[in-house]
């Protein structure tokens, strides 16, 4: 049986450990609303912008005026001006660019002769985001370009084609019709019907900034008793083992739940992000919190000194902020790495919390993932437990 | 026949390959100051850890009050104390915190804690140090804290690991003041230092040399299974002969006194007879020679040098005084 006054005795200890350490109140305090906030704005909007660009208009026309006109209205791209050797190698890393065009000589001529030339871009393949964004961007505006350019050409018609059209059967004529009109999809958005970003990303910011503190917070606790020698002092006392670890997970799960509180917090009245299912959510980070906290416990009770353990945190926790979902979509990794990544608190998290969050479910959608994050949680305390048994052998 | 409290019976840990102590058997009566010695590195703290539950043993056996220190070891925490080598105590704690913690980590009643604290405050000095941070006390009173925490739950025995290492004389013999009470009160003492003095102060010592236990009893008669085998020679220049009676074949060890040179010899009066057929070192000037009570210096380096190899063969166990 665990007696609580033990329990509450060392967890009140921990408790003043971190109270009197102002550099450590000052990091739980600052850090998560300032990360919310960094990391809110650099993943509130995934579209590409200003990428720094040049082009180079050999042709001087009326008409690759006003394409690159065009293309200026685009936020994509951040243009200027450039003159070289059209045909030549074009280097884009000394000109500090990641996309070059090239209207060539008699492009604007082509279009009306019926011989349209080939606009040359070069793209910058370093980044695999950006530049099939951007070559899609310049497809883009060109299809734009090229539709306007119809729409005006059929506009000014003269009235002879248009009787001559008339003649031809009414199916030919339709198709032809339907041929001239872009093609539409009919889109209706569920759950996140402005595609809002933020509101995505905003689970992976929240686990990440709770795992990362969590984690590195609480791996230092046994490790520094060790080290200091005080965890032989506290072992030849009566305490048991579980009283131990529920004492020093206690207070770090209190500052957790305000770590949590702080960054919902900014989230909402910053980001507009909207909590929905209050009940669900605080389940799921509780439980995620007190997984995060049993491996964090595991890792200190494991590793010989603190920086052992600091160490072991960054090996754990960089594969969870590149695998867990927490930026992007699972489905992007492949099937063996999908299932590595099932592995990690955050992406049983980020997958509840999004279900719960976005989706509006109810608990019998993220009952796995819930019984996962408390299963991690009794595996993980239940090992430190028995790992802290034994000092020396 | 009182029962021994302490008792260990072939107790042995390896780390490793590496032996820290090998088949320890002794025993330890209530309510004495029991003095375990040995150089640095010689085992004593890995016994203390194995009789506090803190280091499983290798092999053998150890018991206190009837009780095998690791398979009960849950159960018999609350009845002692442990103060280690180093501090151990939380810096960032005050004194009353870290008290008060220990307190209630050894289970002390709460209408009872209140009592404990103020007793082991007065009996430890540390009235007006209540408020401070323990990291911020003196080496003294950081060590006088140590043993109070040990205290606050009335332990009938107390495990101490080198106490009084780099304290000032008064904190020392502050310390052992206390000692003595606290033995004078019932409680047993099992207390480890590697200063000689200091084993004066015990009523029963033990050596232990590389793992091994080499000879345990009262002080009174590990002196005198020495009296009559040490030597203090007056002889210039007595740093020169001190290096060269080390070589001599039988001297067991050769250290200056206030001047003179103090050696230990297997068979002093053999070597006094032959020195007056023959002087050997012709570099080196005799003046004269007395004998000399052994201290407990001159034991633990007679024991450690090879003293006891040589009595080994005489008999099977050094321990003088009780056995098993």
């Amino acid at each position: 049986m665990i007696s609580w006054n033990a329990v509450l005795a060392i967890a009140y200890k921990e408790f003043v450990h971190v109270w009197r350490d102002r550099r450590v109140v000052l990091l739980i305090v600052v850090l998560p609303p300032f990360f919310t906030f960094l990391f809110g704005h650099a993943f509130e909007n995934s579209t590409i912008r200003d990428v720094p660009a040049m082009y180079f208009d050999a042709d001087h026309s009326k008409e690759s005026q006003e394409f690159l006109d065009l293309l200026k209205t685009k936020g994509t791209f951040d243009w200027v001006p450039w003159r070289g050797n059209p045909d030549g190698k074009i280097e884009l890393f000394p000109a500090q660019v990641q996309a070059a065009i090239v209207i060539p000589h008699g492009w604007g001529q082509g279009l009306t002769d019926g011989d349209p030339l080939a606009i040359r871009a070069i793209l910058d393949g370093t980044d695999t985001n950006t530049a099939p964004s951007v070559q899609g961007e310049l497809q883009e505006t060109l299809a734009d370009f090229q539709s306007k350019r119809r729409d005006n050409l059929i506009d000014n018609l003269p009235d002879e084609i248009i009787d001559l059209g008339k003649q031809l059967p009414i199916a030919i004529r339709h198709e032809f019709s339907s041929m001239m009109a872009p093609w539409d999809v009919k889109t209706e958005t569920l759950y996140n019907p402005k595609l809002s970003f933020i509101d995505y990303v905003m689970p992976g910011i929240v686990g990440l900034i709770l795992q990362l503190l969590t984690v590195t917070l609480i791996a230092s606790t046994v490790t520094r008793e060790r080290e200091v020698g005080t965890l032989s002092q506290l072992l030849v006392t009566p305490l048991r083992q579980s009283e131990i670890v529920v004492g020093k997970v206690l207070p770090y799960l209190v500052i957790s739940m305000f770590l949590i509180a702080s960054t919902i917090v900014v989230g909402n009245l910053h980001f507009g992000v909207k909590f929905a299912e209050p009940l669900l959510l605080s389940l799921t980070c509780f439980l995620f919190l007190l997984f995060s906290l049993g491996l964090g416990l595991l890792i200190s009770v494991f590793s010989r000194t603190q920086t052992q353990a600091i160490q072991f945190s960054i090996f754990f926790l960089l594969p969870v902020m590149l695998l867990s979902g927490a930026f992007a979509p699972l489905n992007q990794l492949p099937r063996p790495v999908r299932l590595c990544s099932e592995l990690f608190p955050l992406t049983h998290f980020c997958r509840a919390f999004r279900n719960v969050n976005l989706h509006h479910a109810h608990i019998s959608p993220i009952t796995g993932d819930l019984l996962f994050l408390g299963i991690g949680t009794v595996v993980t305390c239940v090992c430190a437990a028995f790992l802290l048994r034994s000092v020396d052998d | 026949m009182v029962e021994p409290l302490i008792v260990l019976k072939g107790l042995s840990k390896k780390f490793g390959k590496k032996i820290a102590t090998s088949g320890i058997s002794m025993s330890v009566r209530r309510s004495e100051i029991f003095g375990f010695l040995g150089a640095n590195g010689a085992g004593k703290t890995t016994t203390i850890r194995m009789l506090c539950g803190l280091t499983k043993p290798t092999s053998g056996t150890g018991s206190i009050g009837g009780l095998d220190v690791w398979k009960d070891r849950f159960r018999i925490r609350s009845r002692f104390g442990y103060v280690p080598q180093k501090f151990s105590l939380y810096a960032d704690l005050t004194v009353m915190e870290n008290l008060r913690f220990f307190g209630e980590a050894y289970g002390v009643p709460r209408g009872k804690m209140n009592d404990r604290l103020n007793k082991v405050v007065s009996d430890m000095d540390l009235e007006l140090r209540e408020r401070e941070r323990a990291g911020r006390l003196s080496g003294g009173y950081k060590q006088l804290l140590a043993i109070a925490c040990a205290l606050i739950h009335e332990p009938t025995l107390l495990f101490l690991d080198e106490p009084t290492a780099g304290l000032d004389p008064s904190h020392r013999q502050q310390i052992w003041d206390l000692l003595y009470e606290f033995s004078q009160q019932g409680t047993t003492i099992f207390v480890t230092t590697h200063y000689m003095d200091e084993a004066e102060r015990c009523t029963d010592v033990a050596f232990i040399d590389r793992g091994r236990l080499i000879a345990k009893g009262s002080t009174r008669d590990l002196k005198e299974s020495l009296t009559g085998h040490i030597l203090e020679l007056q002889v210039e220049p007595a740093m020169t002969a001190m290096f060269e009676f080390r070589k001599l074949e039988g001297v067991y060890g050769a250290d200056l006194r206030s001047g003179n040179l103090r050696i230990r010899v297997e068979d002093p009066d053999a070597l006094l007879r032959s020195w007056q057929n023959h002087w050997p070192f012709p570099k080196l000037k005799f003046l004269g020679y007395s004998w000399v009570e052994p201290d407990m210096e001159d034991v633990f380096q007679a024991y450690t040098q090879g003293y006891y190899q040589q009595r080994q063969d005489q008999r099977e166990s050094v321990e003088v005084g009780r056995n098993l």
